[in-house]
């Protein structure tokens, strides 16, 4: 995309300066080099820039065929040096041979640091469809900043061979390759084709080709070119200008004089050679041949280009860069994914004990392209989140100018006073949302420990924050053996539900639980909410809930694998003593139970698994393995089994 | 065309703007080497620190930006520097840039005092101005400029994961990818 766009404004930085570039080709029929080539090279009044001059048939030896040697190579390289124009000085950018095709490009001296990349390939398409006998060779260079494609060819022989020639052109035009960009002819901005291309005239005799060029019916004698035709049907040379021939046919001549052939043979003359081009700002000034070189049977050829060369102005380019560079930034910034988020920090005040909040935040998809989101980890976190919030949907995908809304939900198990995250929202290959989420959570008598709620002499909630302070360190007296709390909840159950069937079997409405915590959280004068289930449920979530379990974590284990009473009895007694009390305490509530099973259903295996797992409960994450989960049951089982009075203790 | 991409870490002290991590491209020009950079611009508040310390990483650069008008953001910085030193590699290029050069009348930072902060860290220093653009500009290019010299001196390995240095354009993800190859030779 850059290099498109700085071609596109090329013009913004570029100036164009004109060039003469000479060209000439030469099919020399393996004579050596005459003393001087002055005539032909320097005929203009004024120096070209830049030769490029082609010839055929250098060589015709056997050795030239075989070996790459050929020592015409440098005879007419001195030639062509020697005869450059004497108004400038040259120097030879490159020079490059296939067995007698030879091409040679000169440059003034002036100019020769402003080119670069010079390459040069060459192609034979001879015997076998590669020997050198026929064929092109090229060489491309770049001009201040236009590249320029330099080729000189010498197609099939003879008069019939019209298919022949336009694959031989063919073949050239593809099979050239300079490794480097630009790779092939066609790539580069200005092709000249010079050679013997070995075009003939249909139909016309050679006593009728004489006739015309006395009538000088120089037309109708163009009209049954070979190249002409098949350029003109598309077939060959496509897109090639060559300009209009005025000159008479450059071959074939008898040696040394200006005579068309006059061989047994008789050939018909024909323009063998040629040079055309392609490309932008390319003009022909002349086009011509050299009928003073007789030693060959063809004659040379020449022409002169007024050629626009792209000169960059660094200045102007660096700035037309910078501002090629400031768009495809923004080309680029515009299509990153863009959202808006109606809040980034999510507020959910108070939140109570097992009352899940929840807020919705919306993100709308602002920018040009879908987003696909998600709720990424933090560095050393587990979870994109912590574990009392829920976010739906944590990832997905919003599509330009639509919306998302993305519920977070709130809901505690624990105390936690004021709490806080901070969440990542990722959108895919472009930026991330910080959100923060934060809230106060209410206290509430089921996430507060034994030892707390023991000394609480009112509803938690009532409770001034020093009384609450005292009591959280201990210092405050205990007033209850075993919490107020739980006392309410099992003296109701003693009186109303004993009878009850499928006590702690079926579900209350969530609605009638949160009466109770309130009820139990806030006091009140009122009864406690008549409903034996509902009251059946606290119980459990209270001792599933508060701070520190029944049993202590560290106990657990060595509980479960108690394998008599007097172990279980053992454990019990090193129990925390207001632990103890409330496990007693629960204990001989489900032994009054067990005495009305009859009537409400319960038996001892079905108590102490409900019970047994939840006094002594695990941590979160923390799964039993079956012994130990079967050992909580037992453990709780000895209790509801045996007499427990002797370890029910005066409160001290 | 482009063949190295920069991971660039922004951090602005106690800007308020930024919440979250905004992200963008920058292309430049380097020893004639077209450089793209990806930027990340963090958000520069405290309660942030935590997790914008996940964006150091595998950054080639940082730019950490204070206010010159406002000592707080300039009090932030050696927490920030602490962050940027543990969390990046030793080769990361760390450019202090004193913002807001341009509201020299509510000064709060002296040039000289702020010169002998970056000193004594090692760190390149700048006073620019974003609304005005001076040095900005330039800060870039030569946190850019330094770490392309880091990599053709060979102290910046870019095969080496986390040198916040990618051979090939790519899309900004969480985690760059290590395909990375040693370049051809410098034209500077």
């Amino acid at each position: 995309m850059f290099r498109f766009e700085m071609e596109s404004r090329k013009a913004q930085y570029t100036r164009l300066r004109e060039c003469s570039i000479f060209v000439g080709t030469w099919n020399v029929n393996g004579q050596p080099p005459p003393p001087s080539l002055s005539t032909w090279l320097s005929c203009d009044p004024e120096p070209p820039i830049l030769y490029a001059i082609g010839f055929q048939e250098l060589d015709l030896s056997k050795e030239a065929f075989l070996f790459s040697d050929s020592p015409r190579e440098a005879e007419w390289e001195r030639a062509v040096v020697t005869s450059t124009h004497p108004g400038a000085k040259y120097r030879t950018l490159a020079l490059i041979r296939l067995v007698g095709i030879q091409l040679i490009v000169l440059i003034q001296t002036d100019h020769y640091g402003f080119v670069k990349d010079v390459a040069y390939d060459t192609c034979g398409t001879g015997i076998l469809g590669k020997m050198g006998n026929k064929g092109g060779v090229a060489i491309r260079i770049r001009l201040y900043d236009t590249t320029l494609c330099f080729v000189n060819s010498h197609l099939a022989a003879h008069q019939d061979e019209v298919q022949r020639r336009n694959q031989d052109f063919r073949d050239i035009t593809d099979r050239i390759n300079f490794r480097k960009p630009p790779q092939t002819i066609k790539e580069h901005d200005q092709v000249y084709w010079l050679g013997d291309l070995n075009y003939r005239l249909d139909r016309l005799t050679h006593e009728e080709v004489k006739r015309l060029l006395i009538l000088k019916e120089m037309p109708n004698i163009l009209r049954y070119d070979q190249l002409g035709m098949e350029q003109s049907s598309g077939r060959v040379f496509e897109g090639y200008t060559e300009n209009e021939i005025t000159f008479q046919p450059t071959y074939k001549y008898d040696l040394n004089t200006d005579k068309f052939d006059s061989s047994e043979k008789a050939r018909a003359p024909a323009w063998c050679d040629r040079i055309l081009y392609r490309g932008k700002g390319m003009h022909q000034m002349v086009y011509r041949s050299h009928m003073e070189y007789r030693m060959s049977d063809h004659k040379p050829v020449s022409a002169l280009f007024r050629s626009e060369i792209a000169v960059i102005d660094e200045t102007k380019q660096k700035k037309v860069q910078e501002e090629v560079f400031k768009l495809m930034d923004k080309l680029e910034n515009e299509i990153l994914p863009q959202v808006t988020v109606d809040q980034t920090e999510v507020l959910f005040g108070l939140v109570k004990f097992k009352e899940p909040v929840a807020r919705e935040i919306i993100v709308a998809n602002t920018g040009q392209v879908p987003v696909e989101f998600n709720f990424v980890k933090k560095i050393n976190e587990e979870s994109y989140c912590k574990e009392w919030l829920r976010i739906t949907p944590n990832c997905g995908s919003i599509e330009p100018g639509e919306k998302c809304d993305i519920r977070f939900e709130v809901n505690l198990e624990q105390h936690l006073g004021k709490f806080d995250d901070i969440l990542v929202l990722h959108l895919e290959n472009g930026k991330d949302i910080f959100i923060s989420v934060s809230g106060d959570c209410l206290r509430s008598c089921f996430t507060t420990s034994i030892a707390v709620l023991c000394r609480c002499s009112l509803p938690i909630l009532l409770m001034s924050p020093e009384q609450l302070r005292l009591a959280e360190s201990q210092q405050s007296l205990v007033l209850y053996s075993v919490p107020r709390e739980l006392w309410l909840m099992v003296d109701y159950l003693y009186r109303n539900g004993l009878k009850n069937k499928d006590l702690f079997e079926s579900t209350a409405l969530h609605d009638d639980i949160i009466k109770i915590r309130d009820w139990l959280d806030n006091g009140s004068l009122n009864p406690i909410l008549d409903n034996v289930s509902a009251v059946a449920e606290c119980l459990l979530l209270f001792l599933q809930h508060t701070k520190d379990p029944v049993v202590p974590y560290y106990q657990t284990d060595k509980c479960a694998m108690c394998a008599n009473f007097a172990m279980c009895q053992s454990m019990v007694l090193q129990l925390p003593d207001l632990h103890r009390n409330v496990f007693l305490y629960i204990c001989m509530f489900l032994k009054e139970l067990l005495k009305h099973s009859t009537e409400n259903g319960t038996d001892v295996k079905m108590l102490a698994t409900i019970f047994g797992n939840i006094m002594l409960r695990n941590p979160k994450d923390k799964k039993d393995r079956p012994q130990v989960a079967r050992g909580k049951v037992t453990f709780l089982q000895f209790f509801l089994d045996n007499d427990i009075s002797g370890l029910i203790m005066p409160k001290q | 065309m482009i063949s190295l991409t920069y991971k660039f870490t922004v951090v602005m002290a106690d800007c308020p703007h930024t919440i979250g991590v905004e992200f963008g491209t920058r292309i430049i020009e380097v020893c004639g080497q077209k450089i793209k950079l990806q930027i990340w611009d963090t958000a520069g508040q405290e309660r942030f620190r935590a997790v914008t310390r996940s964006y150091y990483r595998g950054a080639a650069g940082a730019l950490m930006v204070y206010d010159i008008t406002r000592r707080s953001t300039y009090n932030h910085l050696s927490s920030w520097l602490t962050d940027t030193r543990n969390l990046t590699n030793p080769s990361t290029v760390i450019f202090l840039i004193g913002n807001k050069c341009d509201l020299e009348g509510q000064r709060d930072v002296t040039y000289e005092e702020a010169k002998q902060f970056a000193e004594e860290n090692g760190l390149m220093f700048v006073e620019a101005s974003a609304k005005t653009g001076s040095n900005v500009e330039d800060a870039f290019l030569e946190t850019a400029t330094r770490i392309y010299q880091s990599i053709q001196d060979g102290r910046l390995d870019l095969n080496a994961a986390e040198s916040g240095v990618q051979h090939k354009p790519s899309q900004p993800g969480r985690n760059l990818s290590n395909d990375l190859h040693q370049k051809d030779n410098c034209p500077c």
